[in-house]
């Protein structure tokens, strides 16, 4: 049976956890915080009732309950974790909202052979990226995770992360049904209120990039934890 | 006559523009003339010439990084790129 874990239980990782459920995938849900009511707006698999639930649990809950297969992981992704939370997996998604856990999300799947989907969305748009074995990865496009505002602190829409998060749940099933169509290649959503569609863009390695060079990483400091709140 | 695609996030330099029509031959004299009409943005986006490490530069579907670094050639027809990472995914922190 194919396995898929999912990092990030909110508003990209609801949606993609919940479309890809139902073709049988076996799900991991990893997300460490719990829900607030700031996020109920956009976190559309979350109810009032699961508020001060963590995220993980409510979310693979809500998969459970609707026929499919899923196991909660309370846990922020880390280096120091990823093999304890990663797992067997055969693909891995990101759907954080921490820019140094994308790189490491990244770095593990470049390590251990797996294909993965980083998925971010912010404000209007977003981006989506395909990995695979082979090609060009996380850290060949960009180098440095970016010092710019998180969805808490920018704000995202609803609609736009249901938008994101399909797409990278269809990109996700592309890879695990074997097409490599899209392995290495950035989907880019500008304004997703007036271009629906993507800009598709393809990306070279970079020769000196560390991950697929098998080279010693250092990984990102990851984001101050933060308490849930209000955004 | 070529664009360039500006990324909703710096849209705050060209009053909410998304595309800049320019006349340049090679990708950073289109950067220059990016930073000759909305002054600022190019600070967001070079670092001591270099393109910064969480920006990446597109003409059309290909990266300048194939084409020739900022040096990659630009036609009339040709669109430019800026694509930002993006921190935001709704997920593992707060959001």
């Amino acid at each position: 049976m194919m396995r898929v874990t999912v990092v990030g239980a909110g508003g990209l990782g609801g949606p993609i956890a919940m479309s890809i459920a139902p073709t049988g995938i076996e799900l991991a849900i990893v997300d460490h915080d719990v829900v607030d009511l700031s996020n109920l707006h956009r976190q559309v698999q979350f109810t009032n009732a699961d508020l001060g639930q963590p995220k993980a649990t409510r979310l693979a809950g809500v998969i459970v309950a609707n026929g499919g297969r899923a196991t909660a992981h309370i846990a922020k992704w880390s280096p120091e974790h990823a093999d304890e939370l990663g797992g067997d997996c055969d693909l891995i998604i990101d759907a954080s909202d921490d820019p140094a856990t994308k790189f490491a999300i990244s770095d593990w799947a470049v390590a251990n052979g797996r294909q993965y989907v980083i998925a971010s969305a912010l404000r209007y748009g977003g981006n989506v990226m395909a990995g695979a074995p082979g090609v060009a990865c996380y850290r060949c496009l960009f180098e440095e995770p970016v010092d710019a505002p998180t969805c808490a602190e920018a704000g995202v829409l609803g609609p736009v992360v249901g938008a994101i998060g399909g797409v990278a749940a269809a990109i996700a099933l592309g890879l695990a049904s074997g097409d490599r169509t899209y392995a290495g290649a950035l989907f880019v959503f500008d304004d997703l209120r007036r271009v629906p569609e993507p800009r598709i863009v393809r990306f070279a390695a970079r020769p000196e990039c560390p991950a697929c060079s098998r080279a010693p990483i250092s990984p990102f400091a990851p984001a101050p934890e933060r308490v849930a709140k209000g955004t | 006559m070529a664009s360039i695609r500006v990324p909703s996030a710096l849209r705050s330099f060209t009053g909410g523009a998304s595309d800049i029509e320019i006349t340049a031959s090679t990708v950073r004299d289109a950067l220059a003339e990016l930073e000759k009409k909305h002054p600022g943005i190019g600070a967001k986006l070079l670092h001591e010439g270099n393109v910064k490490p969480f920006i990446r530069i597109f003409v059309g579907p290909d990266d300048i990084g194939e084409l020739g670094g900022l040096d990659a050639k630009v036609s009339d027809r040709d669109e430019i790129s800026i694509v930002p990472a993006i921190a935001g995914g709704s997920g593992t922190r707060d959001a």
